[in-house]
């Protein structure tokens, strides 16, 4: 039987901070993550034996460990669902998740809730980028991690931004450099023209110090860093895959690669998730779900949820503050964004939009006279897909954009969240069973 | 280092204890999981279960992000069965 008080949603830096602070109030926390084990994606866990071969932050590393040895010091007062994925919440409070291990929907009817879901990568369309062989560069560098191994075959890392950086430069430290690492953004040029931003990025001495380290593993490794350069398309290769791209000064070239890592930035992952206004029932959202600042941030935002919980719950708990951390994470986002701006759409007809169904910018264009976000996805099954937007809402927007139908990508979701936001399968709904108290109280 | 198998459509393929079904398919080379939806094929893309673009069946069960189940061993692995409202297209 699920004894909580408080439901925590996501076992990334974030949830796992706010658990282990509601516990120490004398609260009782369920913790579901969709994961077998805690960590989310910045901490995904090596499966092999001993320590992993992949190079990770080692100031992360060492908070991550404490945390987890609080975490094995709980006792009964946490509650730990792994393979537990988190569906949406019923019209009485109930929260549902789909517990996997045990095969059936289970729920909790918890005194507050913190969301810790994380972020979710943001990549451009381009003619190509939903073939078998491109993935999100997040998604390449959770598997080097869980696995310790490069991916077999030659590899092209594009985008924008310190993440994909961050990869290349351990793929080098693995023995397989990619061929190349493509920024689109010209972030020296861009530092230099905005002195401000660049005084903000040297604030950040930890993030300056990381970045030169795998600028140097890059180096060493001769991996070539090209600046305002980007994808224009990918075609499916005998081997692989052709990826054309294109630099500021208008000259093409084309790589032969297995794998295409892309990234163009993070978004928080607000998709369905129970708003932080719900009446009666306190809601926090915690971490990169709730406004993207990076992990060490994330730490720091959960143990603020926590004790926002608290103070709802009328917990007696210490006081802290937390806002001038936040606020130099806060800082060192916009340095990088001032220094890597988020670039314009620019998207050709035949380029698929939605990931999930294939619709591509020119079923857009036949849309005419869709006037609203709502009649666009109801009628054009933009942002309709099993990703429910999260991967096309951006793109869907700007184009909507062009047609002169403004709003922002949140408003294709419509203003009830659509649950179950995972598959879920009948036979574990059917399994279903409501006795489960929550609450101790 | 590698000691169990599953099946991807019936040919054998290995993984370490601890790793996704993600991880081992593309240790295999297999990134093309196949037909799917819209035209598109089955591939892993984001690594964190929000794209649902590796949905797999694990012996004929309901779909599962690949990129988020531990493999396990002597199971029987493909990819998730087209909903059916993609039947119905093709069908009209």
């Amino acid at each position: 039987m699920l004894q909580a008080d408080v439901l925590v949603v996501g076992g990334g830096p974030a949830g796992v901070a706010a658990a282990v602070d509601l516990i120490a109030t004398g609260l009782r926390v369920l913790l579901i993550e969709q994961r077998d084990r805690l960590g989310g994606a910045i901490h995904r866990a090596y499966v092999g034996t001993g320590p992993c071969p992949v190079r990770r932050n080692a100031h992360h590393e060492r908070r991550w460990q404490a945390l987890l040895d609080q975490v094995n010091q709980a006792g009964e007062r946490l509650t730990l669902q792994l393979q537990s994925v988190f569906l949406g919440v019923e019209g009485d409070g109930r929260y549902l998740f789909d517990d996997r291990l045990a095969a059936r929907v289970r729920s909790v009817r918890p005194r507050a809730v913190v969301m810790a879901v994380g972020g979710v990568e943001r990549v451009l369309p381009v003619p190509g980028w939903e073939l078998p062989g491109v993935a999100t560069v997040g998604g390449m560098q959770v598997q080097l991690k869980e696995t310790g191994e490069a991916p077999k075959g030659p590899i092209l890392v594009a985008g924008s931004g310190p993440l994909p950086l961050a990869y290349a430069a351990q793929l080098a430290a693995a023995g397989q450099p990619p061929l190349a690492l493509l920024e689109r953004g010209t972030p020296f040029g861009a530092a230099l023209k905005q002195p401000a931003a660049l005084l903000n990025g040297l604030r950040s001495w930890p993030a300056l110090t990381e970045a030169l380290g795998y600028a140097r593993q890059l180096w060493r490794a001769r991996v070539p860093y090209r600046t305002g350069c980007r994808v224009t398309a990918i075609e499916a290769a005998p081997d692989g895959l052709r990826v054309s791209t294109v630099d500021g000064r208008g000259q093409t070239r084309v790589y032969e690669v297995a794998h295409l890592a892309l990234h163009d930035g993070l978004d928080a992952n607000q998709t369905g998730l129970p708003p932080q206004t719900a009446a009666g029932l306190p809601v926090a959202w915690a971490g990169d779900c709730r406004e993207v600042l990076g992990a060490e941030a994330a730490v720091q935002d959960g143990r603020q949820a926590a004790q926002q919980i608290a103070k709802a719950l009328q917990q007696p708990c210490p006081e802290a503050r937390f806002d001038d951390r936040l606020q130099s994470a806060r800082r060192l986002q916009a340095a990088l964004r001032a220094m890597c701006p988020a670039p314009t759409l620019d998207i050709a007809p035949d380029t698929v939009v939605c990931r999930c169904e294939g619709l591509r910018a020119s079923g857009f264009a036949a849309l005419q006279g869709a006037g609203s976000a709502h009649e666009i996805r109801v009628v054009g099954r933009f942002a309709m897909g099993a990703c429910q937007g999260r991967f096309c809402a951006r793109a869907t927007q700007q184009l909507a954009a062009h047609t002169r139908v403004t709003f922002e990508p949140r408003d294709l979701h419509g203003s009830v969240p659509r649950w179950p936001l995972r598959p879920v399968s009948v036979a574990a709904l059917a399994a279903y069973a409501d006795n489960e108290p929550i609450s101790s109280r | 280092m590698i000691d169990d198998t599953f099946f991807w459509l019936g040919h054998p393929v290995d993984f370490r204890p601890g790793e996704t079904f993600a991880a081992a398919l593309r240790r295999a080379g297999l990134d093309d999981l196949g037909p799917a939806m819209g035209q598109l094929r089955g591939r892993y893309f984001c690594g964190i279960g929000a794209c649902q673009a590796c949905l797999v069946s694990v012996n004929g069960a309901a779909p599962v992000e690949a990129c988020l189940t531990p493999a396990r061993a002597g199971v029987q692995v493909t990819l998730a069965a087209l909903p059916a409202c993609e039947v119905h297209r093709v069908a009209s």
